[in-house]
């Protein structure tokens, strides 16, 4: 029932003010106060005016429960519904729980208890209800080669179906890699053509939230954002929320003492790595990824892959596939040349040498020299 | 053809592999400026030794580099002109005296001094060599010595040095083991210095003996780079020594000619087999250490320290660094005192490479003798003792025009007043 | 095209290239210059050639940087010494014992080795690049450097210059993004690894020649280089 505001519906949840307004507590947390939208752009300037006083938790809290739940369209392409299952598995009691209250997912692939032309006869007629006011979520990257014939849905291109969701939304997010920067469909040699959303939909602004799969707490406190402020929070140069992707891994690692030390793991199963030593001379991409795994972490803030002993392969990060080897160091460059080139670049200077060399000797013998000119 | 033409071909033919990997390891880094005393005498930046290559550098990348010629295509690099050579004829013949001191402070070990000769060699063929040289050259050319010694001069020399300190110089003797060359520097203006080798000689037994034909020993070819004089001018030691028989060629107190002789000989001409050349430094050193001639101890020890000022082309470029350390250490143990730097990184006296006989390079000259002025009151030394006339001509002069209070002394001369008469 | 795509260019293709450029280039120079031809000496010699030479390199690796007061010219110019001596080995221990550098290394040639801990890898980069400020301002000033620098010089500074700063900056995360100043600092890296062997910065191969030869001119004379 989308046309009940939040607060009904959670009322009708059984879920507390009390409890609301601690969960809003985590989503204004996990949403950043450093990075919220400037006064001018969020539509709330003269609420946060009043606002003081009251914690921000309640200002979320009661903002929220006056609006309405946000219908929300996701589409998958090229994908592996990773990112999906990482949302829906997510027990997090609080943040996810409360978004996925917040909003009516109208279509979802996966989800979705109807199927064929049923399913997409809803998303017609969703598209068509909430036109302008639904968010469209992405997942999976989409091909553009041979007229994207390598992803068809009901008979239509991923590029035809993503543009036509793309006109009716108010907002787009791609979540992962894949829908973000292409993701592993995009590898070398990138058969399908496959493009992240932003590369085809430039008219609207496309929210990143990149990496394999994304961290769910990223995806669901974008929407939020959205739910809150009615718009998308603060973007860095790749379109990625600020909140989530403003530092690198590196800057926020556990073992980052160790790498300032210079001391590493040189193998897994060695006293560094059994010390919990830095990992990046094992290929860790830690300093050139932005993402907050080092600090959310994953499944309830457990542990995140540097944690558990893996060097960070830089999921979020465009290209991260073709990034050189995710055991090669981070710094080392992407392909070595073979030593026949070397060797072919030495004996070509060397033959050159030799020809100049023998034409400066001829100089030589040929000069003449006549005293005084 | 131009006279640039003429010495960017002689650069071009002298350039081998060792030139070239010389010129291409330097990196500009201008160091070897405060190694060279003309340099910190006048601050004038253009007698920084890199800068007195400048123009071989030019014709080696303009004429062998691709980098060069491109430079010169697009007009960033000037080529080597007459008014060219003119300027640096100044500045290499002027304010080097290739002691080559700045290859000792240079980072990439590059032998300057040799690549300066090079240079004079270009200037040389081209014929832009300062005037005063190039007739002290000429003169050695035609008469048989810069100074003027002519066949003549020197026989009425030899004998009124023979009369005046009644010793007895052996001329011309046939199978004599030493054949002693002494330069006209001592001949004419320091004679005594002849006596003092004679009596030094003598006392020691050596079978030794002057020669008429190769009277000369120093080598203005040398000095003005002009290889065919350089190779005429040896040739007549050589000559000489070939004819008398004997086994060695004694230098005297002079640097040049030593290098010459001894260092460069065999790489630009034929030398002949068997004839070892030798400087009297080492001479005396061997004299002493066998006991040949004994020496008065402390004979110098009431008159004031001592010091020894260290020749580039007798210490620096010929290794006779110790001998005289070890003889003034007899002659004067309590008040011998060094310089500082000393031995192979001594400072130049200013007056060698042929600096002294260009008149208008005396500021320059006096103006690089004043840090030697320094290193002798930091030493607080009354008497300067050396083993080369050029530096005593260079020492003599500029003690005179400074009005200085330092009495200038040849080794030998020392060591011939102190011998004990066996 | 962003930073990404240039940062992958840098790293990859580009760089193959300024390396295999590098190879030729400096065979090229070593090829030329050593086939001009040589001239045997044909002195009899004092002393020892080959223990000229020992001692010539003995002192450049020893007396040159760490006891440089013996040599007078020390006193005199003692920026350029010290400055000097600074970047070439704040030079040297970032390129080798820098971590980063060393998986570079380890990457080429398939081998790695210890590496230092960052602050004194990072103080020494700071040294490094103080002292070619340092050496910068005295290329400025000094009588004899203005008269030796044309544009070649300071391009040669300022290409040199270029990877040390941003590599720098990279590991300060200051100012930009840390792609983008790894994009720069691997652009400042090929564009150097093609301009060393059209430059002088191609010294570190001749150095041994010019100092073997110095070595065994003075050893021939059997005077200490």
């Amino acid at each position: 029932m989308p046309d009940e505001t939040i607060g009904q519906h959670l009322k009708r949840q059984g879920i507390s003010r009390r409890d609301f307004v601690k969960m809003c507590g985590v989503l204004v947390g996990a949403m950043g106060l450093r990075y919220a939208p400037p006064l001018d752009e969020s539509g709330l300037p003269a609420h946060l005016e009043n606002v003081r006083g009251f914690t921000s938790a309640a200002f979320i809290a009661d903002t929220l429960a006056s609006k309405p739940r946000v219908p929300v369209i996701w589409l998958e392409f090229q994908d592996c519904a990773g990112c999906s299952e990482a949302l829906t598995r997510s027990q997090d009691p609080t943040l996810v729980d409360l978004v996925l209250n917040t909003i009516t997912i109208e279509y979802h692939e996966t989800l979705s208890a109807a199927a064929g032309f049923q399913a997409e006869q809803a998303k017609q007629d969703a598209m068509k209800k909430y036109a302008g006011k639904y968010v469209l979520v992405v997942e999976g990257s989409i091909p553009t080669d041979n007229d994207g014939v390598y992803c068809t849905i009901g008979g239509r291109t991923a590029v035809d179906l993503l543009k036509e969701a793309a006109a009716g939304a108010a907002a787009i997010i791609a979540t992962g890699n894949c829908a973000s920067f292409g993701g592993i469909p995009k590898a070398k040699p990138n058969p399908t053509g496959a493009k992240g959303v932003w590369e085809l939909i430039t008219d609207k602004p496309v929210v990143n939230i990149p990496g394999c799969p994304a961290i769910p707490e990223a995806t669901t406190g974008t929407i939020a954002n959205f739910i809150v402020f009615g718009a998308l929070p603060q973007l860095d140069s790749l379109h990625r929320p600020l909140t989530f992707y403003g530092h690198t891994i590196h800057d926020r690692c556990l073992r980052r003492a160790f790498y300032e030390a210079g001391k590493f793991a040189e193998s897994f199963d060695d006293e560094g790595a059994k010390q919990g030593w830095c990992l990046y001379k094992l290929g860790c991409k830690g300093p050139t990824t932005y993402n907050s795994c080092a600090t959310i972490k994953w499944d309830q803030g457990l542990s995140f892959p540097i944690q558990s002993g893996h060097p960070c392969l830089g999921c979020s990060e465009p290209n991260f596939w073709d990034g050189g080897g995710f055991y090669q160091g981070q710094s080392a460059p992407l392909d070595r040349p073979t030593i026949t080139a070397v060797g072919a670049a030495a004996a070509a200077g060397a033959v050159i040498g030799v020809g100049v060399a023998a034409a400066n000797r001829m100089q030589k013998t040929s000069a003449k020299v006549e005293k005084g000119g | 053809m131009e006279k640039s033409q003429t010495a960017v071909n002689t650069f071009v033919k002298e350039t081998g592999a060792w030139i070239a990997a010389q010129l291409e390891a330097c990196t500009r880094c201008g160091m070897c400026a405060e190694a060279c005393h003309f340099y910190q005498g006048t601050g004038n930046p253009e007698y920084a030794p890199v800068w007195k290559i400048e123009l071989l550098r030019r014709a080696y990348e303009q004429r062998f580099t691709l980098s060069g010629k491109f430079k010169l295509a697009l007009g960033l690099e000037k080529a080597v002109t007459d008014a060219d050579l003119t300027h640096w004829s100044e500045i290499d013949y002027y304010a080097c005296t290739m002691c080559n001191k700045c290859s000792m402070v240079c980072p990439m070990g590059i032998n300057l001094g040799s690549m300066i000769h090079d240079v004079r060699t270009g200037l040389s063929n081209a014929q832009a060599v300062p005037a005063d040289l190039h007739a002290a050259v000429e003169k050695q050319e035609n008469e048989g010595s810069p100074l003027g010694v002519t066949d003549a001069v020197f026989k009425q020399r030899i004998e009124w040095v023979a009369d005046e300190w009644e010793i007895e110089l052996p001329v011309d003797v046939k199978g004599a083991d030493t054949l002693v060359v002494f330069s006209s520097i001592e001949v004419m203006k320091f004679p005594s210095n002849l006596a003092a080798i004679a009596k030094i000689m003598n006392a020691a037994g050596e079978k030794w003996t002057i020669s008429t034909k190769g009277r000369e020993v120093v080598n203005f070819g040398f000095y003005e780079g002009n290889e065919e004089l350089t190779v005429l001018f040896a040739s007549r030691v050589f000559d000489a020594a070939k004819e008398l028989g004997v086994k060695r060629v004694m230098v005297t107190e002079c640097g040049h000619a030593y290098d010459a002789l001894r260092w460069s000989a065999a790489n630009f001409m034929q030398v002949p087999a068997g004839i070892e050349v030798t400087h009297i430094a080492g001479v005396l050193g061997e004299f002493v250490k066998s006991g040949r001639i004994k020496l008065k101890p402390g004979a110098y020890d009431n008159d004031g320290a001592i010091t020894f000022h260290d020749a580039c082309k007798i210490q620096r470029r010929g290794s006779h660094i110790q001998e005289p350390r070890d003889i003034l250490n007899i002659l004067a143990p309590k008040s011998f005192k060094e310089m500082t730097p000393n031995k192979e990184e001594a400072i130049c006296c200013g007056g060698g490479g042929g600096v002294i006989a260009i008149k208008d390079a005396d500021p320059i000259r006096y103006a690089a003798f004043e840090l030697k002025i320094d290193q002798i009151k930091k030493a607080n030394a009354k008497t300067v003792a050396m083993v080369c006339s050029n530096c005593r001509l260079q020492f003599t002069d500029s003690v005179q025009h400074f009005n200085l209070d330092v009495k200038v002394a040849g080794l030998s001369q020392m060591v011939a007043d102190a011998l004990v008469e066996k | 095209m962003n930073w990404e795509n240039i940062l992958e260019f840098a790293r990859g293709p580009f760089f193959q290239v300024a390396l295999l450029v590098f190879v030729a280039g400096m065979a090229y120079r070593l090829v030329r210059v050593l086939a001009l031809g040589w001239k045997p000496d044909r002195v009899k010699a004092k002393g020892s050639r080959v223990g000229g030479v020992a001692v010539s390199f003995l002192k450049g690796i020893i007396i040159w940087p760490f006891v440089p007061w013996v040599k007078n010219t020390f006193s005199r110019n003692p920026v350029i010494y010290l400055a000097g001596g600074l970047f070439h080995l704040g030079l040297f221990v970032v390129i080798f014992l820098g971590t980063a550098h060393m998986l570079v290394w380890k990457s080429l040639l398939g081998i790695g080795w210890f590496t230092l801990p960052l602050p004194i890898v990072d103080w020494l980069a700071a040294g490094a690049i103080v002292a070619m400020i340092a050496l910068f301002i005295n290329r400025l000033v000094n009588p004899v450097l203005k008269l030796l620098t044309g544009p070649a010089e300071w391009l040669n500074w300022l290409i040199v210059f270029l990877p040390m700063v941003t590599g720098y900056i990279m590991t300060h995360h200051l100012w930009l993004e840390y792609d983008t100043l790894f994009a720069l600092h691997m652009l400042a890296v090929d564009v150097l690894l093609i301009w060393i062997p059209m430059s002088r910065i191609s010294h570190f191969m001749f150095y041994f020649f010019a100092k073997a030869i110095h070595g065994s001119d003075f050893g021939k004379r059997a005077v200490t280089p």
